[in-house]
């Protein structure tokens, strides 16, 4: 089907381990200023370095702040007219984790409050919405739900579409990525040739995307969804998969590879994903984009980081900023363009990646709007 | 917003406990794959093949995703034993479809729906939405709660494993089946109910065509 209407994120929020707001978040990730910490309250006396939420708030109550915020900023009155489209890998596991704990039987679980569409449920209480639907696929989640937006807005199904990432932590979460070996206890180094693992993280992220733009809205002009079809954790060596989600969002923009001014790399800093990564964009990109991973300060907030990543992609537009990479000493793939500061630069076009357990991979492109 | 669906070819399955016979060696015979695989996964390979749908995009939906891992991650760690790798890494709720996925080489476009007891209604949703594209897809929904002591959450569900598969096009023709006069009643999970109930609908003699309702 044809796109009839482009679609634009008119409005953004966000809470993060590196800043309560947009402006802070942007501000810490050029300045080198990382929201991870060492923490021993999640496994078993282990001291990962992980990322909570700079807010004093409860989890739930920040998330519903939010929400009020894109209210406040946007010209919207209400969300009646508003499909939510939550993007979350874990839902409420970490309420359940709490009961179980406690009382080490599920009897006072409440599965309303356990499974993904437990930040509906918890939404709904405070406002209303048109309609809602809720995206798991592990770290892509809110990549793919503003892939969703995208495509009900250009079909003109809805008039407005707000998506929400958002994941905390848990300690399934935690000892989890443990077991896989794949945690550092330092803030992550994307890319480089001693990176020793990933920082998970907690993050609440708000998109408004509307079919008219705002004075500084950025427009979504290309999605790609791929399947690596390989294996459950590992992506494929050479980035098959990344580079065919890429691909396809740059076709879906009408682009070609050299008009990408600027990559949001997935960027977890294992050893697996930034290798893949690597290969997939240098084949792709042969004229060096700037390419930057921002996860050494908001760490990787697994469903949340789709929707985060893609407010960063706006402020880097906003700011004709190109955001650098922090604690980046020696690159491994030196055929890649990763500036260690940030500059000043034309940004017309940023492709942000994502990809996931299971091989499931999304990438989105973003354009100035002029 | 109405979008009409033609439903080329459907299966479902449940049972008060584990569905028998998911003839799971004769579809997966590598062993080494095959002990990998979750309930669900087991369940998404049977009906992918029921339906006979080997490449194209597939929506899925599961209310609960891979329960049956997730209890014994919570379980291991309220022991203070490790937890297992296969068991975390099984436990995103698009671990059945990324099976199915790689067993058939299947590279396209796969999205997983966690829409609580709106999840089939929503996956039926954005299946239709997603059809409008003109290609053939499936939609799947899965439940597997046949995990000890469910009973101490679980007051209301006969069938703990419960399945259900639409192969689907995007079609302009009148709806043939009318969803609001079938009322599937045994007690399974609600989160399949609308799917369940299209599949259930299905007539034997002419095109079976559903109106989407956004």
């Amino acid at each position: 089907m044809k796109i009839k209407n482009k679609v634009f994120i008119t409005t953004t929020s966000s809470s993060t381990c590196a800043g309560e707001n947009n402006k802070t978040l942007f501000g810490n990730i050029c300045n080198a200023k990382s929201g991870i910490k060492q923490n021993k309250n999640y496994f078993h006396g282990s001291t990962p370095a992980i990322g909570k939420l700079c807010s004093d708030n409860t989890f739930h109550n920040e998330l519903l702040l939010q929400c009020q915020n894109i209210l406040d900023q946007s010209n919207l009155k209400n969300f009646e007219e508003t499909l939510l489209i939550i993007g979350s890998s874990v839902g409420g596991m970490a309420t359940t984790e709490e009961i179980y704990f406690k009382t080490h039987n599920y009897k006072n679980i409440d599965p309303n409050f356990h499974h993904i569409n437990t930040i509906v449920n918890v939404l709904n209480k405070k406002f209303d919405f048109y309609d809602d639907i809720s995206f798991s696929t592990a770290c892509t989640s809110s990549t793919n739900a503003i892939g969703y937006a995208h495509e009900v807005l250009s079909k003109g199904l809805y008039k407005h579409a707000l998506v929400v990432g958002v994941d905390s932590l848990s300690q399934t979460t935690v000892g989890g990525f443990l077991t896989l070996g794949v945690l550092s206890s330092q803030p992550c180094k994307p890319f480089d040739v001693s990176r020793d693992g990933m920082n998970v993280a907690e993050a609440i992220a708000c998109v408004l995307l509307e079919s008219e733009p705002s004075a500084s809205a950025v427009e979504v002009c290309g999605v790609g969804y791929s399947s690596d079809a390989y294996h459950m954790t590992h992506p494929h060596p050479d980035g098959k998969g990344a580079v065919s989600a890429m691909s396809k969002a740059l076709l879906m923009a009408s682009l070609k590879p050299e008009q990408i001014d600027y990559i949001n790399a997935h960027g977890t800093g294992t050893i697996a994903n930034d290798n893949a990564e690597a290969n997939a964009i240098a084949t792709l990109f042969p004229h060096k984009p700037y390419i930057s991973s921002t996860k050494s300060i908001t760490g990787h907030t697994l469903g949340a980081a789709g929707a985060l990543e893609a407010i960063i992609a706006c402020m880097a537009i906003e700011a004709q900023t190109i955001p650098k990479n922090t604690f980046l000493d020696v690159p491994e793939n030196n055929k890649l363009n990763l500036p260690v500061v940030s500059f000043e630069c034309n940004i017309d076009y940023v492709l942000s990646n994502s990809f996931a357990f299971g091989g499931n991979n999304c990438s989105l492109i973003f354009r100035k709007v002029k | 917003m109405k979008i009409n669906l033609e439903i080329l070819e459907s299966a479902y399955i449940y049972a008060p406990k584990e569905i028998e016979d998911l003839q799971t060696k004769e579809l997966v015979p590598k062993m080494i794959t095959r002990r990998r695989l979750t309930r669900a996964a087991k369940i998404a390979i049977y009906l992918a093949d029921k339906v006979s749908f080997g490449n194209g995009r597939i929506v899925y939906g599961s209310s609960f995703g891979e329960l049956g891992v997730t209890a014994k991650i919570l379980h291991s760690i309220d022991a203070k034993e490790s937890i297992s790798p296969t068991h975390f890494q099984n436990s995103v709720y698009n671990t059945a479809v990324s099976y199915l996925s790689m067993l058939t080489n299947n590279e396209n476009e796969i999205m997983t729906i966690a829409s609580g007891d709106n999840t089939s209604q929503n996956v039926l949703k954005a299946g239709a939405i997603k059809a409008m594209d003109g290609d053939i897809l499936l939609l799947m929904a899965i439940e597997t709660l046949d995990i000890e002591k469910i009973e101490e959450v679980n007051h209301c569900i006969d069938f703990l494993e419960c399945a259900v598969a639409l192969k689907v096009k995007y079609t302009e023709k009148e709806a043939t089946i009318d969803m609001s006069s079938l009322h599937h009643t045994e007690a399974t999970p609600a989160s399949l109910f609308h799917m369940l109930n299209v599949a259930k609908g299905m007539h034997s003699n002419k095109a079976n065509i559903i109106e989407v309702t956004l």
